[in-house]
């Protein structure tokens, strides 16, 4: 019954975002298609992170990867193939990528697992520069186009599919055993999980979705660096926007990269100076008061109001 | 040599289910398991006791699969099972309670359930509603009905218990491994999951049972096996078995002359 009040609900506001292009301005724009695609990075990280329990800081990689399957594709002289092809180029590279590293990266549990997906990026960003065919450490200029309206509903598509995706999960056998992992590996395993198969998976779905939203940026940016492509803040902000909203549930990722996105827009625009450091104690207060996530505050069986607060801190030792 | 002799007071009868042949775990050069050899027929109960230490997890550990023998053999209904991973031994129906209790803690009780339905035996039925009602059939099953949307970490010791027990059914068993489910639990209460392990026996599950209350292994076994240092000392009838001095001495120590 919840449930399906909160879908139509999303229903509703997908019909309004589709139509966001003929009334927004310019500014707006820019805006809304970053937005879309921060909130397309914070739920495909949500599949691992959140459902499998899984908290990646190579996400960044699967983006890099989008970001120069696309840009390669189309500005290499011996291919100048289109966006679409592009993109999927983008995603065979992306997908590979997690398939390779998959099987020995996730073998490792809990800080073990992050702190190798850390490094991986950080090897990423250092690999690709050295590559001539994907322009070096000076990157590739992409075809210049100035076509919002289509990125932004580009991005609007991408982010539909990646919750619908994630929508079965939750409801699925799959989205079951990964959140079997996520509370007890060893447990997941002897009760008929193949654990690792469900871990892979969750991560070709992560990296997939992740590399659409790095070609899509790549083309709309129409430039690109390995220092852009690879970048480990964005990783931050995904498991931020994620973890702000509610890990392991379907709405919480996008509320919580809407939120934060527009916070930091508002801090940005009005003090530009002291932008950061107000956008950190905002993430600071969040953990502390809410480090279950937005969706757990609404959706919770706990105290109400003030009570829901005090009840996090104390459970936390804080 | 009056230990082993009890073997043969009540031959193990009907089709043989799991055969372990010469299983020795070592960790480290401490040897756990040492050469242990025995066979579980079809629908028996089979008790597993010794002292601390003696090795009893680690056996059930590696016929459930965390755990790779560094010698021997075991064999599932006369299949080879020593290459298979834990979750495929779980296909071929070898499920498995924990000491230490492993329940989903963020999942509900029916939720915990369901993971069992979903993924036992023969990979457990695909479709999530299906497992779901039959998920509720077991949670009713254990007695568990009046916490069925309770979160898994909300629950008490013998609700815990209650709960492994549901999960490990919904997996649809046919070799049930019970490591210590008695462990903190008063009188009454033993007396409860006694009688849940003898209505699993009825539906037709092979059961062995770690414990350290004796009353319960010798109202539940049919025959019982003793571990000390990671060697059998004795296999047979529980009052045979558990009269026998060697038993008694790795229990209790020697008595005064």
């Amino acid at each position: 019954m919840k449930q399906s009040v909160s879908i139509i609900l999303a229903l509703v506001v997908v019909v309004l975002l589709v139509f966001v292009p003929w009334v927004a301005s310019d500014v707006m724009m820019q805006f809304a298609i970053d937005a879309l695609l921060l909130a397309v990075l914070a739920q495909a990280w949500n599949i691992l992170g959140g459902f499998t329990g899984y908290v990646s800081f190579g996400n960044s990689v699967f983006y890099g990867l989008g970001t120069y399957g696309t840009a390669i594709a189309m500005t290499n002289k011996y291919m100048q193939l289109p966006f679409g092809v592009g993109i999927v180029l983008g995603i065979v590279l992306a997908v590979l990528c997690a398939l390779v590293i998959g099987l020995p990266i996730l073998r490792l549990r809990g800080p073990y697992f992050a702190i190798a997906t850390l490094g991986l990026s950080a090897a990423m960003g250092a690999i690709v520069s050295n590559i001539p065919i994907a322009g070096s450490n000076i990157g590739l200029v992409l075809p210049l186009i100035r076509a919002d309206t289509m990125f932004y509903e580009l991005s609007l598509a991408l982010l539909v599919a990646c919750t619908l995706t994630v929508l079965w999960i939750s409801k699925s056998r799959f989205g079951m055993g990964l959140v079997a992992i996520r509370e007890d590996e060893d447990a997941a395993g002897t009760m008929g999980i193949n654990t690792t198969a469900f871990k892979i998976t969750a991560l070709v779905l992560s990296a997939l979705f992740t590399a659409v939203a790095g070609g899509i940026h790549a083309y709309w940016i129409s430039f690109i660096d390995p220092a852009s492509a690879f970048d480990p803040t964005l990783n931050v902000r995904m498991v931020i926007m994620a973890v702000f909203g509610g890990p392991g549930t379907v709405f919480g990722p996008l509320v919580g990269s809407f939120i934060l996105s527009a916070v930091y827009e508002y801090l940005a625009s009005s003090i530009s100076t002291a932008a950061a450091l107000l956008f950190g104690i905002v993430i600071v207060l969040a953990v502390i008061f809410m480090p279950r996530g937005l969706a757990n505050m609404i959706g919770g069986v706990r105290g109400k109001g003030p009570r829901y607060f005090l009840q996090n801190i104390r459970e936390n030792r804080l | 040599m009056s230990a082993l002799a009890d073997t043969t007071a009540k031959a193990p009868a009907g089709r043989t289910i799991l055969q372990a042949e010469g299983i020795t775990k070592r960790f480290a050069g401490l040897v756990s398991v040492n050469q242990v050899s025995f066979e579980m027929v079809e629908n028996e109960i089979l008790g597993l006791i010794g002292p601390n230490g003696a090795g009893k997890t680690t056996l059930v550990n590696m016929i459930s699969g965390t755990l790779k023998p560094n010698e021997g053999e075991l064999r599932f209904e006369g299949q080879p099972i020593d290459a298979l991973a834990p979750y495929q031994r779980a296909h071929l129906g070898i499920c498995r309670t924990f000491q230490v209790m492993k329940p989903f803690p963020g999942m509900s009780v029916l939720e915990n359930v369901t993971v069992g339905a979903l993924f036992g035996r023969n990979g457990g039925e695909k479709a999530t509603g299906k497992a779901r009602e039959s998920a509720r059939e077991w949670i009713e099953f254990t007695g568990l009905s009046h916490r069925i949307e309770a979160k898994a970490d909300s629950l008490g010791g013998p609700d815990r218990k209650r709960l492994e027990f549901a999960k490990a059914l919904a997996m649809g068993p046919k070799l049930l491994l019970l490591d210590e489910v008695m462990a903190g639990l008063n009188a009454v209460e033993v007396e409860e999951v006694i009688e849940l392990i003898k209505k699993m026996r009825e539906r037709g599950v092979t059961i062995l049972v770690i414990e350290h209350v004796i009353k319960a292994i010798r109202s539940l076994s049919d025959r019982v096996l003793v571990l000390n240092h990671g060697e059998k000392i004795a296999e047979g009838d529980p009052a045979v078995v558990l009269e026998d001095p060697r038993v008694v001495e790795a229990y209790l120590g020697r008595r005064r002359q």
